[in-house]
């Protein structure tokens, strides 16, 4: 899509913020056992990236995500969660026991590590859905730029 | 020492923010107060060690912010 939206300003200011805010935010998802961040910090700035290219080109941005697109896309997170969570039962171990999933590693911690990663990347997807299902609510029917 | 007039200073200025979020008769610039609020919250959670808390509230205030405002806009902005 080129076409011209905004003034120079909103311009370069969304081609400099928008990528490196999504970049940092999948930085902190994988990131986030050694600093600051994990599942939530990580989904919430993924949507503050898709908010600020709403904000900026409006109903038609290069990233924007449909209201019910959105609620589908928080319904597959919270099925990722789900699904790890229960894989390990039926591997006989308790919920969310990750020691018991079925990957060949030599170091049990790095299958902690996995699993947590799994159920990060779950929660990330369903919170970076919601915040844009809330705005997408809440601008329903006018258009926000 | 250095870190208690830092917090006192915080302090102030949390309590102030706050305030006058709360006494404003513009409801746009209670939202933006709200915003200040939120950002000096965020710098006292990252002065007595809570980093991790510190960058939730970042995030989650500008977010917060946008929802304000977009509300805001639904009500024909300007109502009092």
């Amino acid at each position: 899509m080129n076409r011209g939206f905004g003034s120079i300003v909103l311009d370069t200011s969304f081609r400099v913020l928008v990528p490196f805010t999504l970049v940092y935010g999948i930085y902190v998802l994988v990131h986030g056992e050694y600093s600051p961040g994990g599942g939530f910090q990580a989904g919430a700035l993924l949507a503050v990236g898709v908010v600020l290219a709403r904000l900026v080109q409006g109903r038609e941005a290069a990233f924007n995500i449909k209201g019910t697109t959105a609620l589908i896309v928080a319904g597959i997170g919270t099925f990722i969660y789900g699904a790890i969570g229960f894989s390990t039962i039926l591997f006989g171990g308790k919920f969310l026991e990750y020691g018991k999933l079925p990957f060949k590693v030599h170091d049990p911690a790095e299958l902690h590590a996995l699993g947590m990663l799994g159920i990060e990347i779950g929660v990330t997807i369903c919170v970076m859905a919601t915040i844009v299902g809330i705005l997408d609510a809440l601008t329903r029917g006018e258009d926000l730029s | 020492m250095l870190d208690l007039i830092i917090e006192t200073i915080l302090l102030v200025l949390l309590i102030g923010t706050g305030i006058a979020a709360l006494k404003m008769k513009d409801l746009l610039a209670s939202v933006v107060l709200f915003g200040a609020f939120s950002f000096f919250a965020m710098l006292l959670y990252l002065i007595v060690g809570a980093p991790d808390v510190a960058f939730t509230e970042a995030v989650i205030g500008v977010v917060s912010t946008v929802f304000f405002i977009a509300a805001l806009n639904k009500l024909k902005r300007g109502a009092r």
